[in-house]
């Protein structure tokens, strides 16, 4: 596997290098909090920040996406049939992506494309898209990824691994579209041995940083309905006030909702990202409501996460330990401690 | 409250007005309809609010 | 803090064994550093596990709606002020509750002492009216009444306005010189300016609705948002959508916000939703000189009438 040296002087000339051919997607400031957003001409990506607030889903995965339009304008053949939006798909790389949240991205993929379903959408932008992704050096105190199956040096759903070295980057190319994006911005000068081993020396620091033990060993083996009728949800969910940061901020939660909106002669179709939170949610058009209670909807999220998906998929939980959702409750409710109490459950007899 | 509200928010104050008529009294209608029309004419047309087609 | 600890748990301990109520609501530790936990304490051993510090930020008014059981309930100023609120809208009766008053010193922002170091911060630690912070480089020590949130700095009813204990001594009501200085400066701008002022601050709005959940006024069974049919406003990300759901959002709040500042404290994107509902309560005060939540006798202004309301803008 090659591993490219790139000099922090020369960063900013080679990402202007690669705008050229692809739209660049990064984190950014937007007012107090950081955020991934497409980067206009003259921004830079700010490779600082650990934790952005909202996770960089929405580079594949708008909050809002237009999916299809009409017209209603009965003068036109086509009118009233839906056909797909217009949409960008040219080339696009994210640069700075933590791993833990390409882990996420590979995670979702196996929700939005199937053997028997493709999701155009999810997946055309994904397969425009190069993951640019960079290492976490520092863990932060709510970082729990190592428990997920991912860690702050992961490469799994990354082409590109960078690892910040004070003065420049390593940069491990994971694919052929990593390595496209690399020869594209003009990175060729090969690490030396040295470079490889102090890379390691950083691997291994920042996964001994993560002090936070998440169990998951047992998960696997417990009894689903045991778990769905614990007397724990009651407690978990008391303190919840449904709003729905935890799934907004989450990079692997994907749940959406489908609107028609119609402006004068034009119709739109287009979704935006939903929350198992709501009760609306799962509102029936009967009336009937299976989640109308706060903690089936609690109960829902963290069986999800790392119950449900691990059953289904044998994948490991849908849970990469970033610990967004953990910094941003308003209530504190711990992933890290549901997850704990469900693996250490065991039913009364 | 609503009007100040809205006049906070950027709304032009002849905007939204408020009246109390009558179905007897007429041509308090008319004379109210014909300021409330002259007013907003005189501020243009409203942006704030509108929804672009996006 | 410390001693109204002890005192919140020996009340609310002794009101389980009574069995005077069936439940105490209150805040728990965290997890995290600056974090508290609304809880239900169902027995005795869980009432040892309330607490309170400089970080109950949220409001446990909302914790009570249309409850059955007898419960009681821990309540600084605006919590208090939200449970006459609850009481006065018949959310709650005020034979069931068992209120614990705690006077307020005030909340701080965590945000803010988060720009105080470099670091992130891991430790939190509170004695009387000074705190430590420390990250894992740096430590400082503070004063909480520097870093108050804005509506704690702001607030005038710090002592809780119904109560059937009281933790510790009543506190000195602060006096404020221009309450409203934020809301002038708002009014001092022409139309265009303050409409590109509201723009720019619900910049960044993710719909999350925590603003609204974490309000003890939002209750309504399904929120105007949330209906489909007729469906009241559009649900994208798009700006006129995001503003209308903001205005129509306070607005259901006039002369009912008790200017608690839950909203602020839930919102992941800091947002500073107050703007909207400082003015309603600005107005409140000035058009019927009323301040919410004071007395349970007394209904909102907007929820009654009276022949002296004043009705200039009717032409």
């Amino acid at each position: 596997m090659k591993v490219i040296k790139i000099d922090k002087n020369k960063w900013t000339k080679g990402l202007d290098t690669a705008r050229e051919s692809y739209q660049l997607f990064g984190p950014v400031k937007i007012k107090e909090n950081h955020c991934f957003a497409p980067l206009k001409r003259d921004q830079q990506p700010d490779m600082t920040v650990v934790d952005t607030v909202l996770s960089p889903k929405s580079t594949v995965f708008p909050q809002t996406e237009k999916l299809m339009t009409a017209t209603l304008d009965t003068s036109k053949p086509n009118h009233h049939l839906m056909e797909r939006a217009d949409t960008d798909y040219s080339p696009r790389a994210v640069i700075g992506i933590r791993p833990f949240d390409a882990r996420a991205i590979d995670l979702v993929k196996l929700n939005f494309d199937t053997k028997d379903h493709r999701d155009p959408y999810w997946c055309d932008a994904h397969d425009a898209t190069t993951f640019v992704g960079l290492a976490v050096n520092t863990p932060s105190q709510f970082d729990f990824s190592t428990s997920m199956d991912s860690g702050p040096f992961d490469e799994k759903g990354l082409d590109v691994l960078l690892v910040d070295m004070d003065t420049g980057y390593l940069a491990k190319i994971l694919t052929p579209k990593g390595e496209a994006f690399m020869a594209c911005a003009g990175f060729n000068r090969e690490a030396t041995a040295g470079d490889l081993q102090k890379m390691e020396e950083l691997k291994k620091a920042a996964e001994q940083a993560i002090t936070t033990q998440v169990e998951t060993d047992n998960l696997r083996e417990k009894s689903l309905l045991d778990l769905h009728q614990a007397p724990f949800w009651d407690d978990v969910a008391f303190s919840c006030i449904n709003c729905g940061t935890c799934t907004f901020v989450c990079p692997t939660c994907w749940c959406f909702d489908i609107q028609d909106e119609t402006k004068g002669n034009n119709t739109t179709r287009f979704r935006n990202w939903d929350s198992c939170m709501s009760p609306l949610f799962t509102l029936h058009g009967s009336g009937h409501n299976p989640r109308g209670e706060k903690t089936q909807r609690v109960r829902q999220r963290f069986m999800h996460k790392l119950k449900y998906f691990l059953d289904k998929y044998d994948q490991g939980t849908m849970c990469v330990g970033c610990g967004r959702c953990v910094k941003s409750c308003p209530v504190n409710i711990d992933i890290r401690e549901v997850c704990n109490v469900m693996n250490a459950y065991e039913p009364q007899k | 409250m609503m009007a100040n509200l809205l006049e906070h928010m950027g709304m032009e104050k002849d905007r939204v007005q408020f009246s109390w008529i009558s179905s007897a009294e007429a041509t308090k209608f008319a004379t109210v309809a014909r300021e409330v029309a002259q007013s907003v004419e005189a501020l243009g047309p409203n942006t704030k609010f509108v929804k672009g087609s996006d | 803090m410390e001693s109204y600890i002890e005192q919140i748990r020996t009340l609310a301990v002794d009101l389980l064994k009574s069995g005077k109520v069936d439940v105490v609501i209150g805040y728990r530790r965290g997890s995290v550093p600056m974090a508290t936990v609304p809880f239900m304490a169902r027995t005795p051993e869980q009432a040892k596990q309330l607490t309170w510090d400089s970080h109950c930020t949220l409001n446990l008014a909302n914790y009570l709606t249309n409850r059955q059981e007898k419960i009681g309930i821990i309540a600084k100023g605006c919590d208090s002020r939200n449970i006459v609120n609850h009481i006065v809208e018949n959310k709650i009766n005020r034979d069931q509750l068992h209120i614990i008053g705690v006077p307020c010193k005030g909340m701080v922002n965590p945000k803010e002492l988060q720009t105080l170091l470099d670091d992130e911060i891991i430790s939190c630690a509170e004695t009387g009216s000074t705190l430590t912070i420390a990250s894992s480089q740096a430590e400082i020590k503070i004063e909480r009444e520097d870093h108050l949130r804005n509506n704690c700095s702001l607030c005038t009813h710090r002592n809780p306005v119904i109560y059937d204990d009281l933790v510790g001594e009543a506190v000195e009501e602060p006096v404020l010189d221009d309450p409203f200085k934020d809301v002038n400066a708002i009014e001092a701008m022409d139309a265009d300016e303050k409409w590109n002022y509201f723009d720019d601050l619900l910049d960044g709005c993710i719909r999350c609705y925590a603003c609204r959940n974490a309000c003890p006024l939002c209750y309504c069974p399904t929120c105007f948002v949330d209906e489909s049919d007729p469906q009241w406003v559009g649900k994208g990300q798009n700006d006129t959508d995001i503003k209308t759901f903001h205005f129509l959002r306070a607005f259901h709040c006039a002369g009912r916000c008790t200017d608690c500042g839950a909203c602020e404290a839930a919102c992941p994107m800091d947002i500073h939703v107050r703007a909207f509902t400082r003015k309603l309560i600005k107005d409140s005060k000035e058009l019927f000189g009323w301040e919410a939540g004071m007395d349970i006798s007394k209904r909102p202004p907007l929820d009654t009438f009276a022949p002296d309301d004043p009705n200039d803008f009717i032409k």
